[in-house]
């Protein structure tokens, strides 16, 4: 026998008991403004939520917020404000020294101010590696809570998707909050 | 008879200030998961489900495995399976040679500590480096993690300033967090950029489809995964679960179990390999599938690994990970240690007051407390209990079973509080150690009752 057939065989003979699948139909959370107890949650994990106002230009908005951002990497179509296309990029080691990402995001979670992006670049790390970082996203497009996000999220056929909560960070050194370790030391969600 | 975790916990507790820092650092990580968990108002609901999910799952381990593994190859994932530590071990390393790896990168991993799998490699020559903070800044001053998601809670940012003062060359005499902290991610994103190979652990590994998923706060597995082209998972086998809608109970509990966030930073999905590049995912055994046949503590194989039960341990608080001799510490690490080997680790099981304050912040409700009391239980047949405790033992037994003789022990009792103390606390009385008698009242509630003293 192979390991597999090892593991598979020794996990079959000792099983005792076999449980039930519990119901998952628990009463989650709701909120009655999911876009106030977003823009709270993310702005308690180190974010920011903008929320772009009728009629106001989303480039404008992201110059007025990011006025020092000199390379600003984006492949949306409406950001004109971009200096770079990331997916142009032959290989992932290119994307250094962007100062700010800007990508869109699918889906907001008011709990957690979680953002799901389905892998809509060429180049996941573009989701890291960059200083800072903009994702847009549609305000009608918030659920509550996780069990909520899970029901509805997609993939893109590259097979890889995250959440993203606010910007990177760390406590390993005593505790002390830190922003921005390995990944974008800051984070905005422009809701649009 | 004192265990090896009382004796280095004497050590631990000799530099008061440390300890009580140490303490306290930990208390305040269980007052955030406190105050958070208590912004849903279904939190038991969740604990109650998390705890079923599990059961069902590894009730069903061969078929959940099987499962997660035909999607996973679907996705072009190849799958390797490693009865125990050392054929994870030669897998890894197999499959880094194959690809020329000269240098891996790592996300924090509990199970590659478990299977040694650094000091084997680096003996096989690959340049293994780190990239959780707390992780990296340990195996510069090689030392293993204290704890299980904050590796390096015991470690103090004077500590870490002179360590990188020396071995990343940073301002003399600079201990802020911050500047740190910016020095670490400046010299890792070089170790990500000429990294051959990124490895993660896994969180979990959905069945349904065939993901991995890796939640991270620092975004480190995902630099890691996201530049060299090679991606290794290294996953324990109860790290299955059925379907995303399991998934979205426990990325709830998680986070803010672990340190009182609402979630991670990052909750990552990989599901396929990146184009181009290899994903490769290696399901470790190493004893799991014998605890599924035990029924007292077949419910170790349910812990998500938050280490909650640590942060709210009294002992693991005043004690620091280092005191226990198995490298997983706290409630779960105790029972984990036993499981492994009781003759090896049986010096944890006194390192519980019993309170099951563990038991009570578990988010996959893991009964912590009553099996380290069944290990107690079990401890003679061992032949590890206590010789002294023992002989008190018998004598209370003795005494308990004989009324008459009870009751004059009682009435003879508030003599002991006028003893002098040398008498008392020496070193044969085992339970005056570190512990003070309590004053024994001159009358018994017995007597009291008889003289309808009782109200």
């Amino acid at each position: 026998m192979n390991s597999k057939e090892i593991i598979l065989s020794n996990i079959k003979n000792n099983i005792r008991t076999q449980y039930e699948m519990p119901e998952i139909n628990l009463k989650a959370i709701e909120y009655t403004d999911k876009i106030v107890r977003f823009c709270d949650v993310l702005t308690s994990v180190g974010g920011v939520g903008y929320i772009l106002k009728t009629g106001e230009n989303v480039n404008e908005a992201i110059k007025s917020i990011y006025p020092n951002a000199k390379v600003i990497a984006s492949n949306c179509n409406d950001i004109t404000c971009a200096t770079m296309n990331p997916d142009k990029a032959d290989d992932a080691h290119q994307l250094t020294g962007i100062d700010l990402a800007i990508v869109n995001g699918e889906l907001g979670v008011a709990e957690n101010a979680c953002v799901w992006i389905p892998q809509n670049v060429v180049h996941k790390a573009i989701y890291f590696i960059a200083e800072e970082m903009v994702i847009l996203l549609d305000k009608n497009r918030l659920v509550n809570n996780m069990h909520e996000a899970y029901d509805q999220i997609e993939f893109s056929d590259i097979g890889f998707g995250l959440f993203i909560s606010g910007p990177s960070k760390t406590a390993d050194i005593e505790q002390a909050l830190v922003i921005g370790a390995h990944g974008v030391k800051g984070l905005t969600v422009i809701l649009r | 008879m004192s265990t090896k975790h009382s004796k280095a916990a004497e050590v631990f507790l000799e530099d008061r200030d440390h300890a009580s820092w140490h303490n306290e650092s930990l208390w305040f990580v269980r007052e955030k998961r406190d105050k958070i968990s208590k912004d849903i108002p279904e939190w038991e609901d969740l604990r109650e489900i998390s705890g079923k999910i599990k059961m069902h799952t590894i009730s069903h381990l061969d078929q959940y495995l099987e499962q997660f593994t035909k999607n996973a190859e679907a996705n072009g994932v190849i799958i390797h399976w490693a009865v125990d530590a050392k054929e994870h071990n030669e897998i890894v390393y197999d499959i880094l040679q194959k690809n020329k790896v000269k240098k891996l990168i790592k996300s924090k991993s509990m199970l590659t500590e478990e299977c040694h799998l650094n000091p084997y490699l680096i003996d096989h020559g690959i340049d293994v480096v780190e990239s959780d903070l707390g992780e990296r800044i340990l195996q510069l001053m090689d030392l293993a993690p204290s704890h299980i998601v904050l590796p390096a809670i015991h470690i103090k940012r004077q500590q870490v300033g002179e360590l990188f003062e020396e071995k990343l060359g940073t301002e003399k005499g600079n201990s802020d967090p911050t500047y740190l902290t910016r020095a670490a991610r400046k010299h890792l994103r070089r170790e990500f950029m000429t990294a051959d190979a990124g490895m993660t652990g896994a969180n979990f590994a959905i069945a349904s489809t065939g993901d991995i998923v890796v939640c991270t706060n620092e975004g480190n597995a995902d630099m890691g995964t996201s530049l060299p082209k090679l991606h290794i998972v290294s996953m324990g086998l109860e790290k299955v679960i059925p379907d995303l809608k399991s998934l979205s109970v426990f990325t709830r509990l998680l986070a803010r179990s672990a340190t009182g966030q609402p979630v991670t930073t990052y909750t990552s999905h990989f599901r396929k390999p990146r184009p181009g590049g290899e994903m490769h995912v290696v399901i470790v055994d190493n004893g799991r599938s014998k605890v599924l046949a035990n029924k007292d503590h077949i419910q170790t194989l349910n812990c998500i690994r938050c280490g909650a039960c640590m942060n709210t341990c009294p002992v693991y608080h005043r004690t620091g990970g280092y005191s226990y001799t198995y490298f997983i510490p706290g409630p779960i690490g105790i029972n984990l240690g036993m499981l492994k080997a009781p003759s090896k680790y049986f010096d944890n099981v006194s390192a519980c007051t019993l309170c099951f304050s563990c038991n009570n912040v578990c988010p996959a409700k893991i009964d912590l407390g009553q099996q380290i009391y069944k290990w107690r239980q079990n401890l003679d047949n061992l032949h590890h209990a206590d010789p002294v405790k023992k002989m008190i033992s018998g004598g209370l037994k003795f005494l308990f079973t004989k009324p008459g003789l009870y009751n004059t022990s009682l009435k003879m009792a508030p003599v002991i509080n006028v003893i002098p103390r040398f008498v008392l606390y020496n070193g044969l009385n085992e339970w005056g150690k570190g512990r003070e008698l309590p004053v024994f009242a001159k009358e018994s509630f017995t007597e009291l009752w008889k003289k309808g003293k009782v109200k």
